[in-house]
């Protein structure tokens, strides 16, 4: 059984349902808070998961002070282990702590143009040929909700459309919901091993999730599929 | 930061002081104490034979004020109503206590807590219950809007990791009285008060920023503007949470140690509890800026993190939030059986502080006192660490009946818990007259009733809350099932929320209402109006209409206008009938008097308003029912039947004139016997959707189920249940209580129609409202003209 370790910040508060979603694909969860977490945290799992919620309130930049705390805890040796074959998974502010750590494609996430916080639900696109094995369970559209106030995604120059064409960017917004570049919603390194995306998709993992009773594009919610691509890219 | 060097304290003279005198320190002192309570006091002290300290004075003003002890709800009433006398021997014993405890009788097994804790318990299943809590933060939100309400959320939160052994919060509600958003400048007769909009944008904000850090759903709420909340904003917060039943009873025993947890101490929040017991004026938007909580909702997040964590594995006797009175109601309530002696010298603090009586009482937010054995510290202090909160040894429970609180070497506050908690009964003078019925009755034939319908739809009582909810994250923990918006496009209204529980095969539903309107000149009826609306929800999306738990939460104007109590004693009459009835017990209440501000034209009070808030259970997932149309086949039925009277309504106000005869009268046992026939419908499988008929009438009703975007509808009104002759207005836009629209599948109409349903019309593949009347069309509108008034009617303003 595969083992994931999901680290809980100060205001980290979607692990407990990212944690039964892992289970429902068969993973072992095991939510550690950040007090506890050393280098030798790393060598129990093959996953890392950044769940969502406002690590240490996001007063300054998202993701930017759990950012330093995780450096401070396990240095270079995140990193090497990556580079090792280790898997990483951001979701929402777990997408913006990855980015911050320097684990995905150069971009922030800032502000949506809204100025606003916004939960609703999106369509998303798969793009490229290069998909994240991730998505592999996942049709080309599919939907997920999405809760943020700081999901857009920016980036230095016109790097935004070439990761969409190259698939480091394998989930796009079917219509712009947050001013993101290029309607960016996930972005993931060469390896396909990081993987970090604003949506939520531990909140729709079965049916009854759906906002339509009468929803029934497939047996799960689409979710349970991103999971289930994660476990296995693992296997 | 260190603690304080040294205690600084006084003692204050007045056993020697008369009546004047006593409320003279009262007033100087800001304590809201009466005469009777300062000669109460004085009494006291004449007994123990010496002069009080600062420290004490202020305990017991906390203690006895208005806020903690409920002495309104608690008074002796002389009731005048319709020229005949009455005495009410205590609104909360006569119209909550005893009603509950009647119900509690006939449901043993369903309640398991009501009125002693944080709030009430109803059982889920067999190993969980379920349970709500909702408090009001209304001068708090008046003078600082974001804070106000900001803390207003946090505090309840906290009510519910106080409640039993430690509630896990699983869900909000939030319920808010504004004045009307499109309010002239100068239309404010007062300097300082905050414009509608500034108070709206900042509650709402102040709601968003606390729930969606905490993690904590904010699925269900409501908002009302009239003009009579302009200097007198209404900000309710509701929390729900659910509990191992094992965990809920607890005790304090002597011997136990007593640690604050969370957030650390500092002079923000001083006096609240007092400050929040008299009535608002220009003076207190520059004065009472102290009595204001700063918010952090993640040191709240920390502190509930340790708290379900410490309770889990069992190291928690007993726990309860930091809430009015800080330190000084935490510890005086959990030492209030047994006494003990509080170190004020261990408080951690944010910033100095200079005096011992400002540490006791201060409302810093997010602070937990847990009570717990002494063999339980190694591993508290290891999840303390874990979850990086602070905890220290605040007070220990000793036994000796007395709440000693001790600053260093010095004994700053020495008093019998039993005296403590003895605050002088009031006495309170109330009258009502009923406003008669108008007579003739005047017809209304607007030009259009398209037009009509859109003017009714465009009102600020009804347009979506969209804009609102969506800065809301309410689907956090992944378990809202029936959310505040869904149908096909997850924009369309939901009569109430479900969420699920993990790990429970049944659900829990969460609904509120309020009809401040009626009240202004019916409250006996808006009282019974509003228990059957949050009921009518709570069974519409499902809930077992036996198993349902309601909560009172009244704000009131002046107590001491003898109309103004007179109309809040109606109210309570009223509300308790409908319960009765319903055998909807309340578990949970609260009440904030003092709603009134003296304006440059002279007092204006906020209309006796009652929100009752409430928790269902629904006991299988497919139970759960929404209120979009799911075809476009479907038939259109309706249960209950319509009455006379738009007095109220919201028609009523848009067609002046017409609103002058009666609120349209219901009758509860009819309705409960349809409530109970419904579900047997829903488990039974043959209810698609379903609405409630409230604030708009069947018009409305109609058309927002239409608003789903699967279809149009078709009815013929005349088809409506009906005793009286009721006018096409009444038919259209009458607002009689007790009523629900379904939709049924065709092949399930007979049964249904069996079951009681009347059928008035169906679902249409065209997106199009057509209501007429004996063959003459009334209304004839698409669907997405009278969609679009309703979802962008606040976009303008939020």
């Amino acid at each position: 059984m595969p083992h994931a370790l999901l680290i809980k910040f100060p205001g980290t508060n979607c692990d407990e349902e990212t944690a039964r979603a892992l289970e429902n694909v068969g993973f072992t969860a095991e939510v550690l808070p950040v007090a506890l977490l050393d280098e030798s945290s790393l060598e129990r799992t093959q996953l890392l998961v950044f769940s969502g919620g406002f690590s240490y309130g996001d007063y300054v930049m998202s993701g930017r002070l759990a950012r330093l705390v995780t450096q401070n805890r396990l240095g270079d040796r995140l990193k090497q282990w990556v580079a090792d074959g280790g898997h990483a998974l951001g979701i929402c502010n777990g997408f913006q702590i990855l980015s911050q750590l320097g684990l995905l494609p150069e971009a922030s996430l800032i502000h949506n143009t809204s100025g606003r916080y916004i939960c609703r639900w999106s369509k998303l696109k798969k793009t490229g040929k290069t998909a994240s094995p991730y998505l592999a369970e996942l049709p080309e559209e599919f939907e997920l909700p999405f809760a943020h106030a700081e999901g857009r995604v920016v980036t230095p120059g016109k790097e935004a459309e070439g990761y969409v064409k190259s698939g480091l960017a394998p989930l796009v917004y079917g219509e712009d919901v947050n001013g993101s570049t290029a309607r960016i919603a996930a972005l993931q390194d060469e390896t396909g091993r990081v993987f970090g995306l604003m949506p939520h998709p531990e909140r729709f993992v079965s049916r009854a999730q759906h906002y339509d009773p009468d929803w029934s594009a497939a047996e799960q919610g689409w979710g349970h599929y991103l999971f289930l691509g994660v476990a296995k890219a693992l296997a | 930061m260190p603690d304080s060097p040294e205690a600084r304290y006084r003692h204050i003279p007045l056993r020697d002081l008369d009546g004047d005198a006593l409320l003279k320190l009262s007033q100087q002192m800001k304590l809201s104490l009466s005469r009777e309570d300062m000669l109460a006091v004085q009494k006291i002290y004449q007994e123990e034979g010496r002069e009080p300290t600062d420290v004490e004075l202020e305990v017991i003003a906390q203690t006895w004020s208005e806020h903690c002890k409920h002495r309104i709800f608690n008074a002796r009433i002389l009731h005048r109503v319709n020229g005949k006398e009455e005495v009410i021997d205590s609104l909360f014993k006569t119209y909550v206590r005893a009603v509950t405890e009647k119900i509690w009788k006939e449901k043993p097994d369903f309640i398991l807590g009501a009125f002693v804790d944080n709030a009430g318990f109803v059982r889920l299943d067999d190993e969980r219950a379920v349970c709500l809590k909702v408090e009001t933060h209304n001068h708090p939100s008046a003078i600082e809007p974001y804070a106000g309400a900001n803390t207003g959320l946090g505090g309840v939160i906290r009510d519910i990791l106080g409640a039993g052994k430690g509630a896990k919060p699983i869900a909000s509600l939030d319920v808010f009285c504004f004045g009307p958003p499109d309010l002239e400048q100068n239309q404010l007769r007062a300097k300082d008060v905050i414009h509608p909009l500034g108070v709206m944008r900042g509650v709402v904000r102040g709601v968003r920023d606390y729930g969606n850090r905490m993690g904590i759903p904010t699925v269900n709420g409501a908002i009302q503007f009239d003009p009579t909340y302009i200097y007198n904003p209404l900000v309710f917060c509701g929390t729900a949470g659910v509990i191992p039943i094992s965990d809920i009873q607890k005790e304090v025993k002597p011997g136990h140690l007593l640690i604050a947890a969370g957030g650390r101490t500092g002079r923000d929040g001083l006096k609240g509890a007092t400050f929040s017991s008299a009535s608002l004026t220009t003076d207190s938007h520059e004065e009472d800026q102290s009595a204001v909580q700063i918010g952090n909702p993640i040191e709240e997040k920390k502190v509930a993190d340790f708290v379900l964590a410490a309770r889990d594995k069992g190291l928690i006797e007993f726990v309860t939030d930091c809430g009015a009175g800080g330190f000084s109601s935490a510890a005086g309530e959990m030492l209030s059986e047994v006494g003990g002696e509080v170190y004020l010298h261990h408080v951690l603090f944010k910033e100095p502080m200079e005096e011992s009586w400002q540490i006791f009482i201060s409302e810093s937010q997010e602070r937990m006192v847990l009570a717990v054995e002494e063999k339980a510290m190694p591993e508290l202090e290891k999840l303390a660490a874990m979850f990086e909160t602070e905890i220290f040894l605040l007070a220990k429970a000793d036994g000796s009946q007395r709440l000693k609180v001790w600053h260093h070497d010095q004994l700053v506050c020495d008093l019998h818990v039993e005296k403590l908690h003895e605050a002088p009964r009031r006495e309170l003078k109330a009258t009502w007259r009923d406003v008669p019925e108008r007579q003739p009755r005047i017809e209304v034939r607007p030009q259009s009733w398209t037009d009509s319908l859109k003017t009714v739809m465009a009102d600020f009582s009804i347009v979506s809350r969209e804009p609102i909810i969506r800065e809301y994250d309410h689907e956090v923990q992944g378990n809202t099932v029936l959310k505040p918006l869904a149908g096909a496009a997850g924009d369309a209204p939901q009569d109430g929320v479900v969420v699920q529980v993990p790990g429970s095969a049944h659900l829990m539903s969460l609904g509120c209402a309020l009809l401040p309107e009626w009240g202004k000149t019916d409250p006996h009826r808006m009282g019974r109006a509003v228990v059957d609306e949050c009921v009518r929800q709570l069974v519409a999306v499902g809930s077992d209409p036996d198993r349902l738990a309601i909560l009172d939460n009244f704000c009131h104007g002046n107590p001491d206008d003898e109309r103004e109590l007179g109309a809040l004693v109606e109210c309570t009459k009223g509300m308790a009938q409908a319960a009765l009835a319903y055998g909807a017990p309340f578990v949970s209440g609260k009440d904030s008097f003092y709603n009134y501000f003296i304006t440059e034209d002279g007092p204006v009070s906020i209309p006796v308003t009652l929100l009752v808030s409430g928790i269902g259970i629904v006991e299988r997932p497919e139970h759960v029912t929404g209120s979009s149309l799911r075809r476009s086949d479907s038939k259109i039925g309706i249960l209950g039947g319509c009455a006379r009277g738009l007095r109220g309504s919201v028609f009523g106000k848009h067609a002046l004139g017409c609103g002058l005869d009666a609120a349209p009268d219901f009758d509860e046992a009819q309705a409960m016997a349809r409530y109970r026939a419904y579900h047997q419908m829903v488990k039974n499988g043959l209810i698609l959707s379903a609405h409630d008929v409230g604030e708009g009438g069947l018009a409305v009703t109609l058309s927002e189920m239409a608003f789903s975007g699967k279809g149009g509808v078709r009815a013929a009104i005349e088809r409506t249940p009906t005793d009286a002759d009721c006018s096409l207005a009444e038919l259209l836009f009458g607002e009689t209580p007790g009523r629900l629209v379904v939709e049924v599948a065709p092949e399930k109409a007979e049964a249904a129609r069996a079951a009681g349903v009347v059928f008035i019309g169906n679902a249409t593949p065209e997106p199009w409202l057509h209501f007429s009347y004996q063959g003459t069309t009334l209304v004839d509108a698409p669907v997405n003209e009278l969609k679009s008034v309703w979802k962008n009617g606040l976009k303008t303003y939020y």
